[in-house]
């Protein structure tokens, strides 16, 4: 009998696990084998697919991933699946300096800190929800972006256990000795001068913005950390997690040294003050001023960046080489006229071969991160691709209704909601306010030219280029709904976030004046307990329902769980 | 040699296959949610930390000292 209740409940959980149950309209009838075969060979219409029914309960597990004809589905398991697994494993070995102390390392820092030991395994499954139901060019250009992404995290998080004395029984190795270690909203750019011999390294992206979109159970440890020692619960959830890191002695000791910003806005200013007690070395705080346009602040802005330098040069014995700045900025220079060209395709064609998530993470990863060589790389295939895309006139999203623009800070923990979007409603959201902040080439003719294009690159820094530097930037939404030729608007709604809730009424006037469609997107950026990833798909089906009075292109997506997934 | 050459191929075509189906089944899914992500957050709950906020808040020392 117990042998029986056994098998009874092994048979249930591989059902649950992996048998997709037929809906009942096509559970009879004869069996069409030419349907069949082009099914198998295509991929099932749009209409057909039923990628809700793919899922495994809340978990966001499939039962199988979804076949997407047998082209797409060997590129995926080959050139996706495989190809990045082996080259993760392959870049664990290059970015720690060999074989076996890549691995050894590796392996330290994942038994050693959450955000790397419960997080990033998933990585293929961050793939999967972005790249959902994308099909040809769309699918390879976004998958390449994603691809760069892994890449140089896996760079960021061997160069940080190489020299980690906390993985290395307290010892300052040479490699501690060289690194620079700075808040995740001071740009790379900074740092070119000393490229060369210095290395800098984020200290939040790792370990704590990439984490959220990746796996996002991880970054709600540090949160309530944060709040634990009775810091106020109402700042940004984004400073909150940076902070709670070093609450719950997380964070990685792999430099000597600590640079912090005030960016995007005054949250960071909190988590600078708890970084100087915890890190307990010199600091330096760079400053950007908030409201940037002011010609009066220019000057000081590009003093605070030479007094940073000077701060680099004193600690490390290390002199400024403008030679290398200008190597680096013009190299920066071409990341940033590829990125005009991608621009221009999304606005005038229906031809771009990269979805809105991976437009949006990859845009704010690499102008934030600074010039590395893997943007160059992944910047050439995708090239490859756009050029192949345009040329034969490959409509990338053919089930698009809408061209949306999605505006403001966007939820972390749901930064694929565009691709459920897309498979869903026909939403095609084409940029994003993220995607268009940095956007500025860094001149090199003369020292002045280079200290001022730098400040402005730093000014026009995320959030703080759109979201918090001035009412006139935020209302720049409109220009860009007509340069990308969008129709609506997702406009997010980042409930801890004071300086866009200030701004909130004025936008609600100008939609209604100007008779936009926008979809209100209520988040708390990395934190999912606020508002769900499914509360957010409801309220962007409701709009579309009531208001746009449009029938979904896949009914199964209208209505499932998540709440347990990645 | 042709048989050792047909073995060779033979024992690759069973690891493709092998891999496309974990690969389609999520099965590399399936063991980190139910397997590997448990354990890990079991050992990261009980985990040892260094209390922090018995940090001291003073002037810190430059890297490089004056000579
Ligand atoms: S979301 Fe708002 S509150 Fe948070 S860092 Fe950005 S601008 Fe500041």
């Amino acid at each position: 009998m117990k042998i029986l209740n056994k098998a009874k409940i092994v048979r249930e959980k591989m059902k649950e696990l992996f048998v997709v149950e037929k809906p009942e309209n096509q559970q009879e009838g004869k069996k069409d084998i030419k349907k069949i075969a082009r099914d198998f060979w295509y991929g099932k219409p749009h209409e057909e697919r039923r990628l809700g029914d793919l899922y495994v309960g809340d978990t966001g597990l499939y039962k199988h991933r979804e076949w997407r004809g047998f082209v797409d589905t060997m590129y995926y398991f080959n050139m996706i699946w495989l190809y990045n697994y082996a080259h993760m494993v392959t870049d664990i070995m290059k970015y720690g300096g060999g074989p076996v102390k890549g691995v050894v390392n590796f392996s330290k820092g994942l038994m050693r800190y959450r955000w790397m030991g419960q997080t990033y395994l998933t990585v293929m499954h961050w793939f999967d929800r972005g790249l959902e139901g994308m099909r040809g060019p769309i699918l390879r250009g976004s998958a390449w972006h994603y691809r760069g992404m892994v890449s140089e995290t896996i760079r960021q998080f061997q160069e940080m256990f190489a020299s980690d004395k906390k993985l290395h029984g307290g010892k300052e190795s040479e490699q501690w000795k060289h690194n620079i270690a700075h808040n995740e909203t001071v740009s790379g750019s900074i740092f070119y001068g000393f490229h060369d011999v210095l290395e800098d390294i984020p200290l939040e992206m790792i370990t704590y913005f990439v984490t959220c979109h990746v796996n996002n159970h991880t970054v709600l440890n540090y949160i309530d950390a944060a709040q634990s020692i009775g810091l106020p619960a109402d700042p940004c959830p984004m400073c909150q997690a940076e902070y709670g890191l070093f609450v719950l002695d997380d964070y990685p000791d792999f430099a000597p040294t600590m640079i912090t910003s005030n960016e995007a806005c005054d949250g960071s200013v909190a988590t600078s003050v708890i970084q100087d007690w915890f890190l307990n070395r010199p600091l330096f705080a760079m400053p950007q001023p908030m409201r940037y346009d002011d010609p009066l602040v220019q000057e000081h802005c590009q003093r605070e960046i030479e007094e940073c330098w000077k701060f680099i040069e004193k600690q490390y014995g290390v002199p400024f080489n403008w030679e290398m700045y200008c190597k680096y900025a013009e190299e920066q220079n071409k990341l940033t006229a590829f990125e005009h060209e991608k621009w221009d395709v999304a606005a005038n064609t229906p031809y771009y071969p990269i979805n809105g998530v991976a437009q949006a993470l990859y845009r704010i990863y690499y102008s934030q991160d600074g010039n590395r060589p893997i943007w160059h790389e992944i910047d050439a295939h995708v090239r490859k691709i756009m050029n192949k895309t345009v040329k034969n006139k490959i409509v990338t999203l053919p089930k698009t209704r809408h061209r949306v623009i999605a505006w403001s800070c966007a939820p972390l923990y749901y930064s694929s909601w565009c691709t459920w979007a897309y498979n869903c409603w026909g939403l095609n959201c084409v940029i994003n306010m993220d995607s268009l902040m940095f956007d500025q080439f860094l001149r090199t003719d003369t020292y002045e030219h280079a200290l001022e294009d730098l400040s402005w690159y730093n000014e026009k820094a995320p959030m703080r280029a759109m979201a918090v530097g001035g009412h006139e930037h935020i209302l720049s939404l409109w220009d860009y709904m007509e340069r990308f030729k969008c129709d609506m608007v997702v406009m997010y709604d980042q409930l801890q976030c004071k300086g866009m809730q200030g701004i909130h009424g004025v936008f609600e006037d100008e939609f209604r004046k100007r008779d936009i469609h926008a979809i209100w997107v209520p988040h708390a950026l990395p934190d999912k307990r606020t508002v769900s990833r499914k509360e957010i798909r409801k309220i962007i089906s409701d709009y579309m329902i009531t208001v746009m009075r449009e029938e979904p292109l896949d009914p199964t997506l209208l209505d499932f769980e998540d709440d347990s997934s990645w | 040699m042709k048989k050792f050459i047909l073995k060779i191929f033979g024992i690759l075509a069973v690891i493709y296959a092998a891999l496309f189906a974990v690969f389609y089944y999520d099965l590399d899914g399936k063991f980190i949610y139910y397997i590997f992500e448990p354990f890990m957050v079991k050992r990261f709950d009980n985990m040892k930390r260094e209390d922090n906020l018995k940090t001291p808040y003073d002037m810190k020392e430059d890297v490089m000292k004056e000579e």
